[in-house]
């Protein structure tokens, strides 16, 4: 199996211990500790019951990063989410006014998802000439174009009963609930991509899809499946976002794509496909995640707090290229 | 040499790996005991601070009420580069300091509810002792005010209001009657009385301009305006190109058109601007900024729009920290017949009334007129 | 036979296709609108939409070499934002002088873009990202949350009016280098060459990394002057000028038959690409489309051509290789 991605799983066993720790995974975790206690240094407020309680909004923003990061491994992209997040959010909230119980209410929220996800792939597999991020920048408009028309003049759905969302909101301990979903999603998902066969696939599909194709891999079946559990995922977004909103609006996940695409190249995932791992991903979300809480909590201009995520963005892709540019001259030297 | 440094950048990261672990509950719980030990350093500090400020407002403001001092005060704008949200901060900033609180002035990344929700969740952890909003969805922030709410937190809203569940009380610019009235009898006015009629509009949602629209279709079913027709409410979504494109198309689609009202700070300009360079026979009114319009304003031919209305931000501020100051100090409660002084303003003291929601509110004053004579005075206020 | 291989080179170019679509558009909007093809209507289509149509050529040349910028309008927005406090501060009034700042602001722009994409090896749409979070971001802090108004750009906006030659001009002159450019100076057929094999074009001697780096730098000069283009022809700076529009320019090029994997594209199909988003653009409020509805319309409109364009494509190559069967 590895032979066919040999370009991207590299022959693992010699100085793989060195490789790991400095590999951008252990440059994370060290940027992590030092991000946690420069943060502790510039705001009184940064603690654990604060950042629990600032988190879920975030966390459910996380989902998608599954999703994103096995699209991206693709050398795919999908720059929807954020309107499927608020279609779904949308139609929940109607299915919940309309009087449904919640167990229906939630199977609508992540069957929207799913349904544009699904459109998304299927538009994707069909007219494999197409780039990703054509056919995902016309269905983003759409699906927020069909929240907007659902919405009306008025804009925004509010629940009218809340209780159902308030469980989902609910916490164990101090701990919300959706921190633990996070967690079951985030072993599953980096599981499935470095440890089966369907995770080797989309390396070797991200890697050089022609090849993957000749060596028996169903590359359109795996993308649809892809693209289709990145909506479902986005579905799942939208049920927390929603229970933390209670509601819905026309600006419902907005710029979300965006976000998660930065975690998932900031946590060592390539566009160009067929590089990366979530473990990096993971990390690199909560990075952000706490360095947005921190710095929100110093009161700084948010304005501002964007410039220092761009420029952190381009910085941690440069490494790597710089890393390479010495390398290489220290090679030629050498020879 | 390198070798050195290659093991001790590995032991670095071993330990740190080990810290951290692959389970996150080692994590966090480093975290808490970091965490806690620097809650209580930091602490101390925080009470010296505001033992200094009390002692600080004694010597030199007297005037200031009791209570606010030490206090910390929050207003939450709409969106971000603003110059109508920008005054309405500096107004909101200049009374709480002037009275010995502290303010701290926040802006949402967009200009949505989501990233409200942020800014609160932020506030409530460095432990405000009030925060005045202006909202961007009525309902979406409920969850997030009423945990306000419940960690002691006092809670107004002024220009665009919340749900009566997530707030005290609102400090209104205008009542909407007034606004829908002052409006409509501009365009009988500019139109003589009879014709075609036409509003633009920020985005489809926008709670505050489809509150005025609505009560101008209502005041509209009088017997007096029965000769004006409104021909299309049309959404510029507060985007200049799009507002620009909406007005054009209004022009093209009804030539006989008279008037355009645009109530919003965007649109009204972007329309000046179109029917002031077609030298267009339509006239605008609307809400807008006299800095904005000062260009557009004038009673001849050559300027397109004869008179518009605001109310003044800087002055809806001041009135929203007045507001907030009183509900720390418990003068109020939220409570309709409440009252409560604010300050030299024109108005005071002002009375909480029905906001016709279920909650209160607290009406700054009648819509201002900006025509050819005031707005070389003002354009340079806000 | 004669005509037959004319008539066939007519609708064998994407172009035609395109010019279909447009007229199929045009047609349609007229019935339902009768003023739609008036001349001030047509004037203001160009006008309205001539910060698209010029980006467009630049993001030709950088989809050419396989890349992208998602970084323009934030671009734009700091360009812009700096010629509207220059103006509000009363520091300059010269208008080719503030065309001249605006543009070097966006070259510098674009050149840091490019150099990072091709001496760093940084993909595209990520370096470009960061761009846009920190050129936006840059535009809101120097603007202190004041906006130049109409009064404020006063002489300047003479540029832009409705009635002004200015933007016409600048689109033309703009269109018009480009077409010479792409078509037969050695830079053009270079970006070709990149796009379609950057391996062999480096191997045939061209300085990969420099045509790259030129392409960014030009499509960073291109949003530059249109910062202070929007600003005269709206008469107003503001922090979130253009926002999101770099998606309406990328569609524009896509639509226009641009390949995003680099290599295939001309300034031709650019511009009708660019004319049908202007054409949507315009066209949704005019035709009484629910407002409500005119975001989605939008979408599937794109969609659709972007779809007809493959399908046409597909037929195209199925004729071809019938023939060559033959």
């Amino acid at each position: 199996m590895a032979g066919k991605s040999g370009r991207t799983i590299q022959a693992v066993p010699q100085n793989s211990a060195k490789k790991m720790i400095f590999s951008w995974e252990g440059a994370l975790v060290v940027l992590f500790i030092a991000l946690n206690i420069f943060n502790m240094i510039i705001s009184p407020s940064y603690n654990i019951t604060n950042i629990l309680r600032e988190m879920p909004k975030y966390l459910a923003e996380i989902f998608m990063l599954f999703g994103m990061a096995y699209i991206l491994v693709l050398g795919d992209i999908d720059i929807s989410v954020g309107s499927i997040v608020c279609l779904s959010a949308t139609l929940a909230c109607v299915a919940s006014n309309a009087g449904l119980p919640m167990v229906l209410v939630i199977a609508v929220c992540l069957l929207v998802g799913t349904a544009c996800g699904f459109i998304n792939g299927i538009i994707l597999t069909r007219f494999t000439e197409l780039p990703a991020m054509i056919v995902t920048l016309a269905t983003q408009i759409i699906f927020r174009g069909i929240a907007e028309i659902l919405l009306g003049s008025g804009g925004s759905v509010s629940l009218k009963d809340t209780s159902g969302f308030n469980a989902l909101a609910m916490k164990i301990g101090p701990v919300p609930l959706v921190f633990f979903l996070v967690v079951i999603a985030a072993v599953i998902f980096t599981v499935i991509l470095a440890k089966t066969t369907f995770g080797r696939k989309l390396y070797a599909i991200g890697s050089n899809s022609t090849a993957a194709y000749y060596a028996g891999v169903k590359v359109q079946k795996v993308r649809l499946i892809v693209f289709t559990v990145t909506g479902l995922l986005a579905g799942l977004c939208a049920l927390f976002l929603t229970s933390a909103l209670f509601g819905a609006n026309t600006t419902t996940g907005q710029g979300f794509e965006m976000d998660v695409i930065a975690m998932a190249v900031f946590g060592g995932i390539a566009t160009t496909g067929g590089k990366g791992n979530l473990v990096g991903g993971i990390i690199s979300a909560f990075i952000i995640v706490l360095l947005r809480i921190a710095l929100g909590q110093i009161n700084l201009n948010p304005q501002l707090i964007l410039v220092i995520i761009g420029a952190l963005l381009i910085i941690a892709v440069l490494i790597p290229g710089i890393n390479n540019a010495i390398q290489a001259k220290r090679k030629m030297k050498s020879a | 040499m390198k070798k050195k440094v290659l093991s001790v950048l590995l032991a670095l990261t071993m330990t740190a790996g080990l810290l951290v672990g692959c389970g996150s509950s080692t994590e966090t719980k480093t975290d808490t005991a970091k965490e806690e030990t620097t809650e209580e350093t930091t602490e101390a500090p925080a009470k010296e601070e505001t033992t200094e400020k009390k002692a600080d407002e004694k010597t030199d403001d007297t005037a200031s009420a009791d209570g606010i001092a030490g206090k910390t005060f929050a207003i939450v704008v709409k969106s971000a580069g603003n110059p109508y949200n920008q005054k309405e901060a500096e107004g909101f900033q200049q009374i709480i300091e002037a009275n010995g609180g502290t303010c701290i002035i926040k802006e949402p990344e967009a200009a949505t509810a989501d990233a409200q929700v942020s800014v609160i969740q932020s506030l409530i952890s460095q432990g405000v002792d009030s925060i005045s909003i202006a909202a961007n969805d009525e309902n979406a922030l409920q969850s997030a005010l009423q945990e306000a709410m419940d960690a002691g937190i006092k809670v107004s809203c002024l220009d665009s209001k919340v749900n009566k569940d997530s707030r005290s009380t609102f400090v209104n610019q205008a009542g909407t009657q007034e606004i829908g009235q002052a409006l409509m009898d501009a365009v009988y006015d500019i139109t003589g009385g009879s014709g075609q009629w036409a509003v633009l509009s920020a985005t489809s949602q926008a709670t505050n301009q489809n509150a005025w629209i609505d009560a101008m279709k209502s005041i509209m079913t009088e017997d007096k305006y029965k000769d004006l027709e409104l021909v299309e409410v049309a959404y510029g979504d507060d985007e200049p190109q799009k507002s620009t494109d909406q007005t054009q198309a209004l022009l093209s689609k009804y030539p006989e058109l008279k008037v355009i009202c645009a109530p919003t700070t965007v649109g009204i300009s972007a329309a000046a601007k179109v029917l002031q360079d077609q030298k267009s026979t339509v006239k605008l009114t609307g809400l807008g900024l006299p800095s904005e319009m000062a260009e557009y304003i004038g009673d001849d031919d050559a300027h397109s729009c004869p008179y518009m209305f605001l109310w003044n931000p800087i002055e809806l501020g001041n009135l929203g920290a007045y507001t907030a100051m009183a509900l720390v100090q418990g003068d109020i409660t939220g409570a309709v017949g409440d009252t409560f002084e604010a300050g030299d303003m024109a108005n005071s003291p002002y009375t909480l009334t029905d906001a016709g929601d279920g909650g209160s509110e607290i009406i700054l004053g009648a819509p201002f007129k900006f025509d050819p004579s005031n707005i070389a005075e003002w354009k340079d206020v806000y | 036979m004669e005509k037959k291989s004319v008539w066939k080179k007519i609708t064998g170019s994407r172009e035609a296709s395109l010019v279909i679509v447009l007229i199929v558009l045009c047609i349609i909007v007229e019935i339902l609108n009768p003023t739609f093809l008036s001349p001030t209507n047509i004037g203001q289509i160009f006008r309205n939409n001539a910060l698209t149509m010029i980006m467009a050529l630049g993001m030709l040349c950088i989809l050419l070499t396989g890349g992208i910028d998602i970084s323009i309008t934030s671009i734009l927005a700091f360009s812009g934002m700096s010629v509207g406090m220059l103006l509000k501060y009363d520091i300059l009034h010269n208008t080719f002088l503030l065309f001249l700042i605006a543009a070097a602001i966006g070259l510098v722009a674009g050149g840091l873009n490019g150099l990072i994409i091709s001496k760093g090896k940084v993909t595209p749409i990520i370096c470009t990202m960061g761009f846009m979070y920190i050129w936006r971001g840059l535009a809101y802090v120097m603007s202190n949350s004041a906006w130049a108004s109409g009064e404020d750009v006063a002489g300047f906006s003479d540029f832009g009016k409705d009635g002004s030659i200015g933007p016409y001009v600048l689109l033309v002159l703009v269109y018009m280098i480009f077409f010479v450019m792409m078509k037969w100076s050695k830079f053009g057929r270079k970006i070709y060459a990149v796009g379609s094999n950057a391996e062999a074009a480096r191997i045939s001697g061209i300085n990969v990394d420099r045509i790259l780096t030129s392409a960014y730098a030009i499509m960073g000069l291109l949003a530059g002057i249109c910062g202070a283009l929007s600003v005269a022809i709206y008469a107003s700076a503001q922090p979130n000028m253009q926002y999101g529009k770099e998606m309406d320019v990328i569609a524009a090029c896509v639509i226009g038959g641009v390949s995003m994997s680099g290599g295939r594209g001309t300034v031709v199909g650019t511009f009708f690409g660019a004319l049908i988003m202007a054409i949507i653009a315009k066209a949704l409020p005019l035709v009484g489309i629910d407002s409500i509805a005119q975001n989605t319309v939008k979408g599937v409109i794109i969609l659709a051509v972007v779809l007809l364009n493959v399908i046409t494509q597909r037929v195209m190559d199925k004729q071809n290789l019938e023939r060559r069967e033959m």
